[in-house]
């Protein structure tokens, strides 16, 4: 595999002592990590160990009660959540978000909205430069549909498509957000073997070609371990372990968070 | 400019005429149809024919074509025939290993293969297949980091043959020139039911016959829109597809994706296609469930309307006249539920619907021809591409058509259906036996029984070597009786008997209990159970009449000459049928001997204990007496 990894380069993003707290429970104790562009990191651990919550705070679902997350050198940590996807960042959901009474096209079409600069007026008279940026963007969209290839559920209501098949919409919104770093939460989860295949190639073709950073959520080990440049484990809201795939297998403290304590 | 003999030459030709002004393909890309003049697509063709001229192809090479319905794979036909070299097509679902056998089998010194997919399919395969010099991709979807020289794609292919036409531009048209009315121009490989696939070697001249003959009886103009679906490895698309395309200018479209197909039809409206009896039989269906969760409105109309489209469907093909009245409402008809529905089809344009495959029951039929489309029969086969078809109206359900003129079609002593004509194969490649086989004297054995109407229609019955004898020396074709006999709303199953021993066709029927019950109720006929609903004389009538509306479509030593009605249905839990509703002949003739006897020794009723078993896992037997039914000769 072809990476664009620089490890001299200065991170995409970094996330510094995050503590995040539901009431007497600590979500994420002291995480701190780095995301260097270009890299797919996958962040891994037992349920309940903090993953999604780590993500929740890069995106600004929630909002650490301390600590800093900078992306590009810009320090989003207190940003209201709906500035982030104009940053740069978008994600996919554990459990699907996205408009189900409406057709792939248009749940597509609705993530556009944030490159779109005519006003609501032009845009509803669909005239001069309102229709030239819709054909603009139908082409980026059309080219994520070709991409992840899904020209024949372009016009099926997305309420009516297979459960592996929405998974695959949302990272089509995801993308047509034309993000520097994609969030992806256990995009595999629920699917069979065959779809997780499909997903597991559509994730390296879009860091392939769309040279973007990804930062992956997903308990398939097998998987993760095949398609990571860097694993992060999480435990109890503790970062407990990072490195390589390989470092990553044989480190004592990951082994034992998922199988437990060893007897003796 | 010297004769049109090949098909690469008859392309030059239509692309001189049609130049930039005429559209010959479109694909529908990124949501948009996009559109190749003949120019463009001329080109195309000519560069990469140059391409592979470059990369060493000679006249005579051959080379294997993997992929979809795609403007590149019809691009890649024409280029190698323009080059002089065969096109083997292969099937896409096909496994490494069938790729390989056809591959090394042919001879093949390149490969096109689509896309990633097939692309790692030959690298999978690749020590076993040395004689490929490369292979052709024209999809770069998942190749981009493919490092192999081995592979290359279809732009560097065409870069290369655009160099060479700079450097001589003549040398096109000298190698198009070289081509002959006898040289091959493309492998079928047939799926070998039994054995290894056999290569059939097409001539262009074969191609072009076959098209010229269609032409005759159902020309298609420049003008006509066509969706390419078939897979292109098949003999039909070549000729139906690329053949028509290439001679007549006709239109080709080709879907977005292979899952798109459905939707693309309906946005293209073909005006020719032709489907498997299977996918007719399929539409009729999703229409059904389609309706069925439809608005009311629609629901209301549908069921108001479809009774006149059957009407007047029965009174066209009855009498041939449908009074005024009739033609008000079907018009009426026609706005409300017949054309959308045709639209909704992709059947909006239709002239010529053809189907292919297993003979369509009559309900089918008598749907398409009540929402207004009228289905044509078409009978061939990969080594002599059209027997027989239906032409213009007339359309005879039970009949696979007519020969079209210039092809013969005769019947062998055993029953074989034997074709000759100007669109007969060459052979098979490397298959000296096979081809003595089926080729004698310019007569093609197809391996199909039937035998030919005083009206001229063919009838197709089975492969011959499931026909079975008679004392007499004749043959008939169980499966045959049992189909049509099963097309009747009131049959469920059946089972044809005969056989070395026995003087004439006799059959066990199984009566449809929720149908005829219904009709019993109807006629105001009292009936307990299936027993004794089985035994009636008004069933034994009505089923009769069945009988004998099959018995006309058969040759008389062939005819059903008696009949039971079984006292109980064939059951997959008593091993009559398999789960998939097979008939079990040995199972079944063994515990209903007593009636078979009946059926051949004149016994006019038969006294049957059965025994039965019951789901719940008990068993019982039941009495009852069978009648024997006979018909007049």
């Amino acid at each position: 595999m072809t990476t664009t990894l620089d490890p001299t380069a200065p991170p995409l993003l970094r996330a510094a002592d995050l503590h995040l707290h539901f009431g007497g429970l600590a979500a994420l104790w002291g995480v701190s990590f780095d995301i260097y562009p270009g890299e797919i990191l996958a962040l891994i651990g037992p349920n309940g160990a903090g993953k999604t919550s780590a993500l929740n705070c890069l995106n600004g679902f929630y909002r650490p009660q301390r600590g800093h997350i900078y992306f590009a050198k810009r320090d989003l940590t207190r940003l209201p959540t709906h500035q982030i996807p104009h940053l740069g960042i978008a994600r996919t959901f554990q459990n699907i978000a996205l408009y189900t009474g409406m057709t792939t096209l248009d749940n597509l079409m609705a993530a556009r909205h944030i490159h779109m600069k005519q006003s609501m007026l032009t845009s509803a008279l669909y005239f001069g430069p309102a229709h030239r940026e819709e054909i603009a963007h139908r082409r980026v969209v059309e080219e994520i549909i070709d991409f992840l290839e899904m020209e024949h559920i372009r016009k099926v209501t997305v309420g009516a498509l297979p459960y592996g098949l929405r998974k695959r919409v949302e990272l089509g919104r995801a993308l047509a957000l034309e993000p520097k770093l994609l969030l992806l939460d256990e995009p595999m989860a629920g699917m069979n073997v065959e779809e997780k295949e499909d997903m597991a190639r559509f994730i390296l073709d879009i860091h392939e070609r769309r040279g973007m950073t990804i930062l992956l959520v997903e308990h398939d080990m097998g998987l993760v371990m095949d398609i990571a440049h860097r694993i992060m484990v999480m435990d109890f809201g503790v970062k407990i372990a990072e490195g390589t795939p390989d470092e990553i297998k044989n480190d004592p403290k990951v082994i034992q968070a998922y199988l437990g304590q060893e007897s003796r | 400019m010297d004769t049109l003999d090949t098909i690469p030459k008859w392309l030059q030709h239509t692309a001189q005429r049609y130049g930039t002004k005429h559209i010959a393909m479109r694909k529908k890309h990124l949501g948009i149809w996009r559109s190749f003049t003949w120019a463009e697509s001329f080109q195309r063709v000519k560069h990469l024919a140059l391409g592979l001229m470059s990369l060493g192809l000679e006249r005579g090479d051959k080379v294997c074509i993997i992929g979809d319905n795609d403007p590149e794979y019809f691009w890649a036909q024409l280029a190698i025939q323009a080059a002089g070299g065969v096109a083997v097509g292969i099937f896409t679902d096909s496994a490494p290993n069938e790729i390989q056998y056809i591959v090394h089998h042919s001879d093949s010194v390149m490969v096109f293969a689509k896309d990633q997919e097939q692309c790692d399919k030959l690298l999978q395969i690749r020590s076993q297949i040395p004689a490929v010099r490369g292979v052709i991709y024209w999809e770069e979807k998942g190749l981009w980091n493919y490092q192999d020289p081995w592979l290359s794609s279809f732009a560097e292919v065409v870069a290369l043959g655009r160099d060479l036409d700079q450097g001589e531009p003549t040398r096109f048209d000298q190698r198009l020139a070289q081509g002959r009315a006898d040289d091959l121009a493309i492998f079928c490989y047939t799926s070998g039911t039994t054995g290894l696939p056999k290569g059939a070697m097409i001539s262009h001249q074969n191609l072009i016959n076959g098209t010229l003959l269609y032409n005759e009886v159902d020309r298609r103009r420049d003008t006509d829109e066509y969706l390419s679906f078939l897979p292109p490895a098949w003999i039909t698309e070549n000729v139906l597809g690329l053949s028509v395309h290439i001679i007549n200018g006709m239109i080709v479209n080709f879907p977005e994706e292979p899952e798109t197909v459905q939707e693309n039809l309906r946005e293209i409206a073909p005006c020719a296609l032709l489907f498997s009896s299977r996918l007719w039989e399929s539409l009729v269906s999703m229409v059904q469930a389609r309706i069925a969760d439809t608005s009311w409105l629609n629901r209301l109309l549908y069921r108001l309307f479809m009774p006149v489209g059957y009407r007047v469907a029965d009174l066209r093909f009855g009498q041939g006249r449908v009074p005024l009245w009739w033609r008000f409402l079907y018009w009426l008809g026609d706005l409300a539920i017949f054309a959308p529905l045709r639209d909704k089809l992709g059947l909006i344009r239709v002239q010529s619907a053809y189907s292919a495959g297993a003979a369509l029951s009559p309900d089918v039929v008598r749907f398409f021809r009540a929402i207004g489309v009228n289905i044509k029969n078409l009978f061939g086969s990969t080594e002599a591409i059209i027997h027989t078809l239906h032409v213009g109206s007339d359309i005879k359900f039970e009949t696979v058509g007519v020969p079209p003129p210039g092809m013969q079609i005769r019947i062998a002593e055993d029953g074989e259906i034997l074709v000759k004509g100007p669109t007969v194969f060459q052979g098979y490649y490397k298959n000296p036996e096979a081809t003595a086989k089926a080729l004698e004297d310019g007569w093609f054995h197809t391996g199909d029984a039937g035998y030919l109407r005083e009206d001229g229609h063919l009838i197709y019955l089975d492969r011959v070597k499931d026909l079975l004898e008679l004392a007499t020396g004749d043959k008939f074709s169980p499966q045959y009786i049992e189909g049509r006999l099963k097309f009747s709303p009131y049959v469920k199953d059946a089972m044809a008997i005969g056989g070395h021993e026995r003087a004439y066709v006799t059959a066990i029927i199984n009566i449809d209990f929720a149908n005829v019950g219904h009709w019993a109720e109807k006629q105001r006929l009292a009936y307990t159970t299936f027993v004794d609903l089985s035994q009636r004389p008004e069933v034994y009538d009505l089923i009769r009449q069945d009988v004998q509306q099959v018995n006309q479509t058969l040759p008389p030593p062939a005819r059903v000459r008696r009949f039971v009605l079984l006292h109980k249905e064939f059951d997959p839990d008593e091993g009559d049928l398999t789960r998939t509703r097979k008939l079990r002949r040995g199972v079944l003739e063994e515990r209903y001997r007593a009636l078979v006897e009946a059926m051949y020794n004149g016994q006019s009723e038969v006294c049957v204990s059965a025994p039965v078993k019951y789901r719940d896992g008990r068993t019982g037997t039941i009495e009852t007496a069978v009648r024997v039914c006979s018909l007049e000769e």
